[in-house]
């Protein structure tokens, strides 16, 4: 390898600029094509995208050879990346970062129905010859992603809670890296699905919209548990009209009053989608997206993937922390005045306040459990920890979300300015309190067996 | 006995690409059959379908080195707006010095191709940057198309045009 490194010319690998591909037959024939996207693996590997079984394709199973000239886009500086090629992969994080970035060029282009990734070819970078020629000087006063990052991770150690967490990391984004459109997902106890906790900027709050796992790049990183990025608006990628349809596809009842609209851009030209882990496992994405095209590049990825990481951390410690609450054992009399009525069916756990949809799922039943138990003794104080072990609320063995869960309902009793609330009373503990009197009615209680 | 060597015509809508200001791919190979790449400033299409394809030296010294090795070129042409290309391939190509001739017309498709690419989407000064070129250090290659190929991105690309 030569002086120049892969890492330092990732800007060139952004796919702004085509970049020129060329290989040579077994006989020597040359050939020669541009080629939409190179990628960068490692600091010893590249991957270019098979579409078609084409010359180019021929001619690297006969050689295993390949050069690739690449442009920064910025400086304008060309660069020869002289390649071996090693294997190709057809499915996997890799693949499906590359097809994601593809269908964003391709849709660019307007060639959205030609490409189509079949396979990720990975090739060692041999050596990295700079060509000479003009220079544009590089803006000298961009922000730095690490301060950004330092200081975004630096305000998340001092969130107390859940809920502070996921609302500080979206503000953060705004605050540090002047990212205005942001979301925190969290992976749901029914299997597929993702569903919003927190999100900034958007003029509705979409807590509660759900994403399928696979869909869009919130899914895909789910999914594959790999940062998924978009320079350019899709459709192949969009969320929104398409929910429904991919629910009815994954076989899922998701009928249009249970649907919260997805809060996303009309229009995103870039968007951005890390995992949130816990000991490896996925349990949320973070989001971004922008109308502005390529806003997330290799860099901007590296950073928020630290800052995804960093609040995957924070959420595990914070749960050790509220692991042992016990409950207080405050009761408060049904209020007089006023009343709601609120209907609760078994089949999917949904709630409806006034005939109006409000959740469904795990916090739908969490809210039921709440009221149920509020019209029989009175009680107003509850821990995280009696619903975790609570059998009727058919929790997974490992409820990592039920936190979360407590989070999407509280916020979405807030947004319905209801009579009812659900307020925090300390670590692992949480009080409902309704200001008017809430009459139950459960339509399908004959009907499910629980 | 001697082989002959059918030359490939270009068509008219071809010859037109190829000087209406597009991107200019230029690869060959080396002694050990590694592929080389380099980028052409513009084209001149001439009499009997010679290609002269206009390049800078201190950019492409590894292409110039190969066509002085008599080794076989390929060029691709492709046009910004609508991606249409197609490609060129020859046994050999010779390496000229630029004339006078060369240099309006190369301003000529420079500034053509740097409105194709603003037109979709890049900035003037990615444009301009990635369109420079110094006169002085121009020189031509001349080749004769033995085979011609269809690029533009779909189910045709790589078929080969009939000569």
């Amino acid at each position: 390898m030569t002086g120049l490194r892969i890492d330092g010319l990732r800007r060139a690998l952004e796919g702004v600029m085509a970049s020129v591909l060329a290989t040579c037959d077994a006989d020597g024939i040359p050939n020669v094509s541009m080629i939409s996207q190179v990628h960068y693996v490692d600091p010893e590997h590249v991957a270019l995208s098979y579409q078609f079984f084409n010359k180019t394709r021929r001619n690297v199973m006969a050689t295993r050879r390949a050069i690739v000239l690449v442009t920064d886009p910025e400086t304008l500086e060309h660069f020869r990346l002289s390649l071996s090629y090693e294997e190709t992969q057809i499915g996997g994080p890799l693949f499906e970062g590359m097809k994601a970035k593809l269908a964003g060029i391709a849709s660019h282009h307007g060639v959205e129905d030609v490409f189509r990734l079949l396979g990720a070819d990975i090739y060692r970078v041999q050596s990295i010859e700079a060509v000479p020629g003009p220079v544009v000087l590089p803006v000298a006063n961009r922000p730095s992603l690490l301060a950004a990052t330092r200081r975004t991770c630096s305000a998340l150690d001092g969130c107390a809670d859940l809920e502070e967490l996921l609302d500080c990391v979206t503000a953060c984004l705004e605050r540090d890296f002047g990212i205005s459109w942001s979301m925190v997902l969290m992976a749901g106890a029914e299997a597929g699905r993702l569903y919003t906790v927190a999100s900034h900027g958007y003029p509705h709050t979409g807590v509660g919209a759900e994403v399928a796992l696979g869909e869009g790049v919130i899914g895909v990183a789910a999914r594959e548990n790999a940062p998924i990025r978009i320079g350019h608006m899709t459709r192949e990628y969009r969320y929104g009209a398409a929910i429904s349809d991919a629910a009815r596809r994954h076989g899922i009842v998701c009928d249009a009053p249970r649907l919260i609209a997805f809060p996303g851009l009309e229009a995103p030209r870039s968007q951005i989608a890390l995992p949130i882990t816990e000991g490896g496992v996925v349990v949320g994405v973070l989001f971004a997206e922008d109308d502005e095209i390529n806003r997330f590049g290799y860099e901007e990825e590296d950073a928020l993937a630290l800052v995804a990481g960093h609040v995957g951390a924070r959420m595990s410690l914070l749960r050790q922390d509220a692991a042992d609450e016990v409950a207080g054992d405050a009761t408060a009399p049904v209020a007089a005045s006023g009343q709601v009525t609120l209907r609760y069916f078994r089949l999917d756990q949904s709630v409806f306040l006034e005939n109006e949809y409000l959740i469904k799922g795990v916090a739908g039943a969490i809210l039921w459990r709440l009221l149920c138990e509020h019209r029989a003794t009175g009680r107003t104080e509850f821990t995280t920890r009696e619903l975790r072990l609570d059998p009727a609320l058919r929790l997974p063995a490992h409820a990592e979300n039920l936190d979360a869960r407590l989070i999407l309902l509280r916020k979405r009793l807030e947004e319905r300015s209801a009579c009812l609330r659900i307020e925090k009373a300390g670590r692992g503990r949480f009080r409902l309190v309704a200001a008017c009197r809430v009459a139950l009615e459960e339509p399908d209680a004959g009907e499910v067996a629980v | 006995m001697p082989t002959a060597i059918s030359h490939a015509q270009l068509p008219g809508d071809l010859v037109a690409l190829a000087q209406g200001g597009c991107g200019v791919s230029i690869a060959s190979g080396d002694d050990n059959g590694a592929p080389v790449v380099g980028l052409g400033v513009g084209c001149r299409i001439m009499p009997g379908s010679v290609v002269r394809v206009l390049l800078g030296q201190a950019a492409n010294a590894a292409v110039l080195l190969a066509v002085e090795l008599q080794r076989p070129v390929a060029v691709t042409f492709t046009a910004t707006r609508d991606h249409s290309s197609f490609q060129v391939k020859a046994s050999h190509a010779r390496i000229c010095p630029a004339c006078s001739d060369d240099l309006p017309e190369m301003d000529r498709q420079s500034v053509l191709f740097q409105d194709g690419l603003v037109e979709i989407g890049y900035s003037r000064v990615q444009a301009a940057g990635y369109c420079a070129y110094d006169p002085a250090d121009l020189v031509a290659l001349e080749l004769t198309p033995e085979r011609v190929f269809t690029q533009t991105p779909g189910p045709g690309a790589g078929a080969e045009l009939p000569r």
